[in-house]
């Protein structure tokens, strides 16, 4: 047994401070009366962006915990993507939690205890660690996304959000404990040694790995075990969903990546065929299963569907390509679907938030800035060429492209196609369409950060500037884990 | 000669029983007596664990799952407003697909079986000295688990959290007594002295 | 008797359950097993008496059940309602934050058990635990979750 030491405290600072202050502000929140949820707020912004950074700024890397808990570059970077992401989603939902009479200093602390759970998973070097971080994360979710428990709709969306965590859950314990069964350890190292070990994969540990890789495509909406995924972005509120599209997904997918490339990465022949299936499938369901959507929060759904599976194409190839690439397009795809959930916040008359693709109609002739950035955002989600949204794919396909799965390759870019049909057709409702409403003035925040976000996602403004230190920062990350 | 038997048979017995009353708790019309038979499923579990050496686990359980568990399933079951008769239409309806998981799942956890007689794992590991089950529970628990235990506690708060958020609400017209408001009523706030000229009166 | 205590002593938390019933020598496990005999014979008992009186009221009771004896007895009138009501979502409430809490205090057996062993670390990592619980105690207090009203 290691001894315990402050010393290895430094490893988890950024998920000592989330720990610490959200006691303390949740003690603040029900003893401040009057702006108890705005003194929250913003203190969980702040405290979310110490998060975000810390791991950078103290750049520690080893194990606390005998190995439980991991920091390294990877983790790092991960982490800051999700603070970021996470404070920026808070942020811009005051004006909507106000709008809906919803503005309780819970949600932030939800929030925290949502990002806590997901700094622990990324950083999770034990069977344990990773199921605790993942069960703090999941709770935190099916209380947000029931969080308007007046509507029916979201009590819905939490109800099968819970339901089908549940079950997912479930199975990821049962896989788990197979391995456990099988290897005799909790530890990832140790699993690796194992299994580097034995001259054949012993039938057991296979359907545990399976049986976890089902547990976890459920949690980043992979398809078969997409069905939640519509249901849930539509009924839960909308700066929850926003919230749901991007960090969550970057968690289970980090968490997926350590454990292909630290204790499964030498039996890499019992998980590509897994995940090549989850990939297709998403793609192909992802793809045509929005083509029908009116709302456009479904549609996004199943937009996120279609692109986990591009980020499970560039997992299926391995490598540290195969990781960079993965966490090129989902840096690209976090700034891609903040903005789009912040242009969708925008939708909003005089009688309440509108959500279907027809309320778009004509939106040119309202609101031209927002036709501009909403178009931006649709092109880059839809890969045309010279926005970052191409970008992202083409760096999630190309390892594949190399590792020999062409044919895989060739799926992803059909149903890209496909998936472009339908964003080209929301810019020419914006466009062509007769206009059918007049929004509202929208905050501030929603305007910068969805302008913030079109903006980014033009590479010539930031092409030398940005994309090089990006990339070394991926590359490193990505090497950290091998 | 039959007592060497005895852990086997205890399994067999304990082990049916298990798989019998999780069957009924699917397969029987009312919620309530589906409570029911999750506590027996919950009790010949515990059994188990006893059988394992696990006495502490086998108490925990019946504590936390028979104890409180099955009594909030039990209000959960009390909330809903359900027609049972469309229930179990709706179960006979799902009974094709349900079946062909239930026999993906039976033929994987064969297969794990075989596997694990072909190879048969680490096995089980014996304390050497006299400690009790409970004591190397703690020993372990608070030291080389610490993490997980702190972050166990950080979920628990987080469900009681949630639970107030979701479920708690205030309701209107309630008349609730305030024990401290009223001890701490002087004769300055509780006696007002009014003057009434005559012929007036008090208000208008 | 001693072999038994080695089989009590099996730690759980180091251990792997696959193949307990295989590897384990069962003379250990049986002695172990009859020291739960007082338990078993309670449960008989308990499952024999609990029998035996439902058995004999069937055999010796007389019986001869109609629709009006059979129905639901209500002061002489009528049910108005089924017996089956809707319960208050607050049960549910309560309920949670009894499980909450009894799951806190599952968690002092083992502490209270070797604390001896563990020394200051272990106590400080409990009272962290009950620290994280009490601001949810504080919490829902405040809140006004543990009030009927």
């Amino acid at each position: 047994m290691q001894e315990f030491s402050f010393g290895q405290l430094s490893f988890l600072a950024g998920e000592l401070v989330l720990a610490l202050s959200v006691g303390e502000l949740l003690l603040i929140g029900i003893f401040v009366s009057k702006y108890g949820a705005s003194i929250v707020r913003y203190a969980s912004i702040a405290v979310l962006l110490i998060f975000a950074f810390s791991g950078f700024i103290l750049n520690g890397t080893g194990s606390a915990f005998n190995g439980a808990f991991i920091s390294d570059d990877f983790s790092h970077y991960v982490k800051a993507l999700i603070g970021v992401t996470a404070a920026i989603t808070l942020w811009f939902s005051r004006d909507w939690l106000k709008r809906e009479n919803l503005d309780q200093y819970e949600y932030s602390i939800l929030m925290i205890f949502a990002v806590l759970g997901m700094g622990i998973m990324v950083s999770s070097g034990n069977l344990l660690t990773m199921y605790v971080g993942l069960e703090m994360q999941a709770l935190a979710l099916y209380v947000m996304a029931a969080f308007n428990r007046d509507s029916l709709r979201a009590s819905e969306a939490g109800l099968k959000y819970f339901v089908l965590g549940a079950l997912s859950s479930g199975m990821l314990l049962y896989g788990m404990s197979l391995i456990y069964g099988f290897t005799g350890t909790l530890s990832f190292a140790q699993i690796a040694i194992v299994l580097s070990g034995q001259e054949s994969v012993n039938m057991g540990i296979v359907a545990g790995l399976v049986f976890m890789l089902a547990g976890l495509a459920f949690k980043i909406s992979a398809a078969p075990f997409h069905m939640w995924t519509p249901d849930v972005y539509e009924g839960a509120p909308t700066p929850v969903t926003a919230f749901f599209a991007g960090a969550p997904k970057l968690a289970a997918l980090a968490l997926i990546t350590r454990l292909i490339t630290g204790p499964f990465g030498e039996i890499s022949q019992s998980w590509v065929q897994v995940l090549v299936v989850l990939a297709v499938m998403s793609m192909i369901i992802g793809a045509f299963g929005a083509l029908m959507q009116t709302n456009i929060k479904r549609l996004m759904g199943y937009s996120s569907i279609a692109n986990m599976g591009y980020a499970l194409v560039a997992l299926a190839a391995g490598g540290i390509a195969g990781v960079s690439g993965m966490l090129i397009f989902m840096s690209i795809y976090l700034v891609t679907v903040v903005g789009v959930f912040a242009a969708i916040m925008q939708m909003r008359t005089r009688d309440g938030a509108l959500e279907g693709i027809a309320d778009l109609a004509g939106l040119s002739k309202s609101n031209l800035p927002l036709s501009l950035v909403m178009t931006a955002l649709m092109f880059s989600l839809a890969g045309i060429p010279f926005f970052m949204g191409f970008f992202g794919k083409w760096f999630a396909l190309t390892p594949a492209f190399e590792a020999g799965l062409t044919w895989l390759v060739v799926v992803a870019l059909l149903a890209s196609v496909v998936g472009a049909f339908y964003y080209l057709r929301i810019i020419k409702t914006i466009w062509f369409d007769d206009q059918a409403h007049t929004f509202v003035k929208a905050p501030r925040s929603l305007t910068l950060i969805s302008s913030a976000s079109a903006l980014l996602l033009f590479p010539i403004l930031l092409l030398p500037f940005v994309t090089a230190p990006a990339r070394a920062l991926i590359e490193a990350a990505a090497a950290s884990l091998f | 000669m039959f007592v060497e038997m005895l852990p086997a048979i205890a399994f067999y017995i304990l082990a049916a029983t298990a798989v019998g009353m999780a069957f009924m708790v699917i397969a029987s019309r009312n919620p309530v007596h589906s409570v029911v038979f999750l506590i027996g499923t919950f009790l010949a579990s515990a059994g188990l664990f006893v059988l394992m050496g696990a006495e502490f686990l086998a108490l925990l359980l019946i504590m936390v799952y028979v104890g409180a568990v099955a009594v909030l399933f039990m209000f959960v079951v009390m909330m809903l407003d359900v027609d049972f008769v469309e229930m179990k239409q709706g179960f006979l309806q799902y009974l094709p697909i349900g079946g062909v998981v239930a026999c993906i799942l039976l033929a994987e956890m064969i297969l794990v079986g075989a596997a694990s007689l072909v190879n048969p794992g680490a096995g089980v590991k014996f304390a050497e000295d006299g400690t009790s089950n409970i004591e190397a529970i703690g020993n372990v628990l608070y030291t080389e688990y610490a993490f997980f235990f702190e972050a166990v506690g950080l979920i628990l708060l987080l469900a009681m959290v949630g639970a107030i958020v979701l479920t708690l609400r205030k309701r209107d017209g309630v008349k609730t007594q305030n024990i401290s408001e009223q001890i701490a009523r002087t004769r300055e706030g509780g006696v007002e002295l009014v003057d009434i000229k005559p012929g007036e009166g008090i208000g208008s | 008797m001693t072999d038994g205590l080695q089989f009590i002593a099996f730690s759980t938390v180091n251990s792997v359950s696959s193949g307990t019933q295989l590897s384990a020598p069962l003379s250990t496990q049986s002695a172990f097993l009859l020291e739960y005999l007082p338990v078993v014979m309670l449960f008989a008992i308990g499952l024999v008496i609990s029998l035996a009186f439902l058995v004999m009221a069937k055999i010796f009771a007389p019986s001869s059940p109609d629709a009006e004896k059979i129905s639901t007895y209500e002061c002489g009138f009528n049910s108005f309602d089924d017996s089956r009501m809707k319960f208050d979502v607050r049960f549910y409430l309560v309920a949670i934050l009894f499980i909450i809490f009894d799951i806190e205090v599952a968690f002092l057996f083992p502490w209270a058990v070797s604390i001896d062993k563990i020394g200051v670390y272990g106590w400080a990592v409990v009272m962290i635990f009950l620290f994280e619980l009490a601001v949810g105690l504080a919490y829902a207090w405040k809140k006004g979750a543990l009030d009927w009203e």
